[in-house]
């Protein structure tokens, strides 16, 4: 046996004697305490903006999956486009473990306001499951944003909102079909006072982001 | 601390490139020790060389106890990290048809790139095969294969947690096996090497 082979062999067989002393770590499946669950349910991460949402869908992004946690009926009379329906008392199912309990996708969980799809949210959550989205205001808020954009008050329009109503009447189109009224006309009201572009202060990331 | 890009200390514009940077010294070191020689890599199943069977096992069970002991000491947070789902009839299936393509082709995936990148032809007409493989197994991901794909699930387990036992006595467990293993090879390396002649052992490039 060569001096190398020994030296590894040495090694390992250290290390190895040494994880004898530690606990378990289960990494397949942690048990969520109440403390980290209550924590991230505050957090606003967890929640995904509908025009982000409605871009996903327009750039066919192959890493979204929507679901509809509502009933059966309800998902019939209008959903989401692709949108699967998943019922809340069926969303720890083993058929669908697969599709939520992983890694890769962004699975965006939604329902008419935010309830359904919050404790859908909060159920998963707690079994351990990563990168779960709910739709901020359900579909509510994607008929109020998406499908019926409402033009930002002229007097104190910013850029940014202008740009959002501007993408939000784009999306309207996509989604509905429906020409957004004034848009053979000037897309800029005359009126509109000059935007004031605000120089958003740059948060502080760590690292070199 | 770590894993970096889960946790957003590092962009995943730099994700791809230290990936880059590791798959050039992974490339290099595999075709510096040889692995880009399919005799070489054959040889662990005819046992006249056992560098094979060493390198995957020194591979595996440095990833499992430098991840176990790094999670202790707050180095990296394993449940940041990915954990799939295990099938064993597919996995078994999948383990089987590699293992033919390694003794039939003498490589496996990531040396035939190596391989390949030296020129060698047998690599080229190997990776051609991968690349069929590879084609045809996406095309027919959805028809052929789906009830394959789903048996023998069996959810997120591991070993320590199907046998029952803790997990640092799984690790300890698999550090004997593999070193009883090693050394065993190694008895039967010898064995080969007293019949293998000089011009054998020329011929085999080894």
């Amino acid at each position: 046996m060569k001096k190398t082979d020994k030296i590894i062999i040495a090694l390992l067989v250290l290390g190895g004697f040494l994880t004898l002393f530690y606990p378990d770590t289960h990494p397949f499946r942690r048990v969520i305490s109440q403390k980290e669950l209550a924590y991230d349910a505050a957090l606003p991460s967890h929640y995904i903006p509908t025009d982000k949402v409605a871009k996903m869908l327009m750039e066919s992004d192959p890493s979204l999956i929507l679901v509809d946690v509502r009933k059966p009926k309800e998902f019939k009379k209008f959903s989401l486009p692709g949108a699967l329906n998943i019922p809340l008392d069926s969303i720890l199912s083993t058929k669908y473990e697969d599709m939520l309990d992983q890694d890769v996708y962004t699975v965006v969980l939604f329902s008419n306001g935010s309830g359904l799809a919050d404790q859908a949210w909060l159920v998963l959550r707690s079994y351990d499951y990563h990168g779960l989205k709910v739709l901020k205001g359900g579909l509510n808020a994607w008929y109020r944003n998406i499908l019926h954009p409402q033009e930002p008050d002229a007097t104190e329009v910013t850029s940014d909102a202008y740009k959002r109503y501007l993408f939000r009447k784009g999306a309207m189109y996509y989604f509905t079909g429906i020409r957004p009224a004034g848009t053979s006309a000037s897309p800029k009201p005359a009126a509109a006072p000059k935007p004031v572009v605000k120089r958003k202060k740059k948060e502080v990331t760590g690292g070199c982001g | 601390m770590g894993p970096l890009y889960p946790q957003e200390l590092l962009n995943p514009e730099y994700n791809l490139l230290i990936g880059f940077l590791i798959g050039i010294g992974f490339g290099f070191i595999l075709e510096a020790t040889g692995f880009t020689n399919t005799r070489k890599l054959a040889g662990v199943f005819y046992g006249y060389d056992a560098t094979v069977i060493k390198t995957f096992f020194t591979a595996a069970l440095t990833a499992l106890i430098g991840l176990f002991l790094m999670h202790h000491w707050g180095w990296i947070d394993i449940y940041k990290t990915f954990y799939p789902s295990t099938f064993w009839i597919p996995t078994l299936v999948g383990g089987v048809v590699m293992g033919l393509g390694f003794v039939v082709g003498g490589f496996c995936p990531g040396t035939s790139l190596s391989a390949a990148s030296t020129g060698k032809r047998d690599a080229w007409a190997f990776l051609a095969g991968v690349m069929i493989g590879i084609y045809g197994f996406i095309f027919t991901y959805k028809t052929w294969w789906a009830g394959l794909r789903a048996s023998g699930k069996l959810g997120k387990v591991n070993f320590p947690q199907w046998l029952g036992i803790k997990e640092g006595i799984f690790i300890f467990l698999f550090v004997v096996v593999a070193v009883i293993t090693f050394v065993l090879y190694q008895k039967w390396q010898n064995h080969w090497k007293t019949k293998l002649t000089k011009e054998d052992l020329d011929e085999l490039g080894l």
